[in-house]
């Protein structure tokens, strides 16, 4: 189990959560320093979204705290500036073009409009959307939603951006671009905490790795730390490891249990 | 973060989702063409009304002279608080996309927010014409104070009914979450209910019209004399005005005080729905769900059906809807028609009872085989066509099972409650007449509606009735009654004077009844044949 540490960005104890019998997180720990890129590993089921929903204080735990910034994630007055979350299905209103909803959203962040436009065109810009930006969301491709929805989460530069799959199923020139958007945000010295199934994105990108199985945290560390004790041997790859891990059988030979 | 703040952004939150609706109602042609007929519909009665409207404003010397003013000042705040308990259980329950905005302000916000722009909603469907009412009854008065003291009146009473409301259905929501249970059983019961108002209102319509209730009575028992006082208060300064009671004063002030206290509870209401458990799709659900969305063994078409493909085809229909009833939500605008019926049978002598009862039955069975799955084929099953339409099966087979498994429905209820209704005394001979007429008028239903359904796809899934489903068009729902309603009522009328000798066979009898034949059969197998065209030259495009 990871020390507690009161710099750290986010800081998740011993968090479970059941829903009747059945316990999706069971002694969830995590402690991850500011300005990581904190890959979240899992199949499906292992309680990946559930973890994020916990984590933005969309969801209480059963049981376990979770601080994020210092502060206690139920208090999401003082939490709304710090976090920026991007579920795995954009939350994007299809009867706004892309321009009125980074608009809309600016407002409810309160920033300042001359700030909000200044920003909006340089993100719209960077991710090649300000041919688009007055079309209505409705008519966009997923990719063109994926990056709205990714600048929409960015814009009042969060201290801890959390994203789900945030490149799943784009081109790879888009999802490059998104890719490379995550490694400017943590160089700006925001945490990240990625949640994905594509592991070349996560070697690509990522500081640390947590693989969640069956509720729990079976492997944490560097990605090179995760193969290694995975014993894949010296040339596995993370998939190797994220298969290994993640085996019903104990194959570990160290893990956030040591 | 601070009150003012969160006002803020919910006015910005409810600005947002009023645009939204407006574009959602003006986003598609058919939409737009269903708000115009509305529109010419109710319009043009409002239209009509305006002349007794201002005629009534310049004749009216005192509040007391407006016909039953105590009884709907009283009704009037129960009316909006259950309209807002209703949206608030059917549609702002939850705000769209709650990961983004939740994660943005404080839930006082977005309670705010979507209260008022529900406020904003309510004001466009029904300010509008109140306005119009309101304006030219002010004109015949000659008081144009009376617009002004009516918005001063009315609005905190909105906003207070509206609060309460939301705080209401929120913990109806909440009790929901808790015990899924009474949802679905709430459902059958909401929708027996409505069945039952319409019924009893058409009863009710029919005894205040004869003079039977005791309206005057009925009037002073239910008025709620503070109310009544309040809503008077928007006469002041027109020759209608009442002295100033202290009953108003002090209704005024339960309302300004009553409503940020209704925020208050509504705001604690939505956070605990909002933020607590609720098992997400991505992850496991109960083991007892998990249980009962299980099945054992493989798909096994039962006998007769097992034998052809369109057998198959109609049993697994008939399995889907048992398993997913919610997307049949859309059967319940028979409710609305139940009307003109309820009236009838309320109406009908003891000896007439039973063969209405069987007409009714054969006519529901009929409604049944065709509404149920053939008013929307190609939207049901485009998200499968990728499949359906690249295997051997023909698709007149995939029609066919379609049309199948409506009549598989609907006949046994059409061949079944006129039977049972001979207890009623429907002579035998006739119960069997209308049992045959209705199972085939349940096949002649299936047949054309699978045709009007193809010819005006939805594949869209949208909230109806507390159930989100790819629901059929409401045209499309219309046309097949408004055909099929009539052409089955012409049939079994026809029985009926047929089975009890009402009818002498005649060359022109002969002639009506082969030209409805021919029409019947006729339309029925044209809009059969061209469903199975348009399954045949389906593109995705």
């Amino acid at each position: 189990m990871p020390s507690t540490n009161a710099d750290a960005a986010v800081e998740a104890t011993d968090l479970r959560k059941a829903y009747g019998s059945e316990v999706a997180l069971d002694g969830v720990s995590l402690s991850i320093p500011s300005g990581t890129v904190y890959g979240f590993l899992g199949p499906n089921g292992a309680g990946k979204t559930t973890t994020m929903r916990i984590l933005t204080g969309l969801s209480q735990p059963t049981s376990g705290s979770v601080r994020i910034c210092g502060l206690d994630v139920s208090d999401r007055g003082k939490l709304a500036p710090h976090v920026g979350y991007l579920p795995e299905t954009p939350p994007l209103y299809d009867e706004f073009s892309a321009r009125e909803q980074l608009d809309y959203v600016a407002d409810l962040r309160d920033i300042p409009s001359e700030t909000a436009e200044a920003r909006i065109d340089d993100l719209l810009d960077t991710f090649g959307l300000v041919g688009d930006a007055n079309k209505r969301i409705g008519t966009y491709s997923k990719g063109m939603k994926q990056k709205t929805a990714f600048i929409q989460s960015v814009l009042h530069d969060p201290d801890v951006l959390f994203l789900d799959e945030p490149t799943s199923g784009l081109d790879p020139r888009a999802a490059r671009q998104i890719r490379t958007s995550i490694g400017d945000v943590a160089d700006s010295g925001a945490t990240v905490f990625l949640s994905t199934h594509i592991l070349p994105v996560v070697e690509a990108v990522a500081d640390e790795v947590g693989v969640l199985f069956d509720g729990r945290v079976v492997a944490e560390g560097t990605p090179d730390e995760v193969k290694s004790r995975a014993q894949t041997g010296g040339e596995g790859s993370l998939e190797d490891a994220f298969l290994a891990v993640t085996s019903d059988e104990p194959q570990l030979s160290g893990a956030t249990d040591e | 973060m601070s009150l003012r703040r969160d006002v803020r952004h919910g006015l910005r939150i409810g600005r947002a989702e009023f645009v939204r609706s407006i574009r959602g109602y003006t986003s598609e042609t058919r939409r737009v063409v269903g708000l115009l007929l509305l529109l010419l519909f109710f319009g043009s009665s409002l239209l009509f009304s305006l002349p007794a409207v201002y005629v009534a404003g310049r004749s009216a010397q005192s509040v007391t002279e407006i016909p039953l003013f105590g009884l709907v000042a009283t009704a009037v705040p129960a009316v909006l608080t259950l309209l807002a308990t209703f949206r608030t259980l059917e549609r702002i329950g939850r705000v769209e996309h709650e990961s983004l905005v939740l994660t943005t302000v404080h839930p006082r916000a977005v309670v705010i927010g979507l209260i008022t722009a529900e406020i904003a909603r309510i004001a466009l469907w029904f300010g509008l014409p109140i306005a119009v009412v309101a304006a030219t009854f002010t004109a015949g008065l000659g008081a144009p104070s009376l617009l002004l003291t009516t918005t001063v009146v009315v609005v905190p009473l909105a906003c207070c009914t509206t609060v309460w409301g939301y705080a209401a259905g929120v913990a109806v929501l909440r009790g929901f979450k808790r015990l899924p249970g009474v949802r679905r059983v709430l459902k059958v019961v909401g929708f027996v209910a409505m069945a039952a108002f319409v019924l009893v209102s058409q009863a009710f319509g029919r005894l205040l019209g004869d003079g039977s209730l005791p309206v005057d009575t009925l009037a002073a028992t239910l008025t709620f004399g503070p109310l009544t006082d309040y809503l008077a208060l928007a006469f002041v300064g027109t020759p209608l005005a009442r002295p100033f009671s202290a009953a108003a004063v002090a209704t005024f002030a339960a309302i300004v005080a009553l409503t940020p206290l209704g925020l208050v509870v509504a705001t604690r209401q939505a956070s605990a729905l909002w933020f607590t458990d609720r098992a997400p799709g991505g992850d496991r659900g109960s083991a007892a769900s998990a249980k009962a969305d299980g099945s054992a063994g493989g798909f096994s078409t039962p006998k007769p059906l097992a034998g052809t493909n369109g057998g198959n085809v109609a049993w697994g229909l008939l399995v889907r809807g048992v398993r997913h009833p919610q997307q049949f939500t859309h059967l319940v605008m028979l409710v609305f028609f139940l009307g003109p019926l309820g009236t009838t049978i309320v109406q009908s002598s003891a000896d007439g009872l039973g063969p209405i009862l069987a007409a009714s039955g054969a006519g529901l069975g009929t409604y049944l085989a065709g509404a149920t799955f053939g008013l929307n084929p190609v939207g049901d099953d485009r998200p499968q066509f990728p499949m359906l339409l690249l295997t051997a099966t023909a698709p007149r087979t995939l029609v066919r099972g379609r049309v199948l498994a409506g009549v598989l429905l609907g006949a046994p209820v059409a061949a079944a409650l006129p039977l049972v209704t001979v207890a009623l005394g429907t002579s035998p001979l006739s119960a069997v007449g209308f049992a045959l007429v209705g199972v085939c008028m349940c096949l002649a239903a299936a047949a054309f509606s699978v045709g009007i359904g193809a010819a005006y796809p939805i594949y869209e899934e949208r909230e109806f009735w507390g159930a989100t489903t790819v629901v059929p068009s409401t045209l499309v729902l219309m046309a097949f009654m408004f055909v099929v309603g009539p052409g089955t009522v012409i049939g079994l009328v026809a029985t009926w004077f047929g089975v009890t000798g009402h009818l002498a066979p005649t060359p022109l009898l002969a002639a009506g009844v082969g030209l409805y034949l021919l029409v019947t059969v006729g339309v029925s197998y044209g809009s059969y044949r061209y469903a199975i065209r348009r399954y045949r030259t389906y593109t995705f495009d």
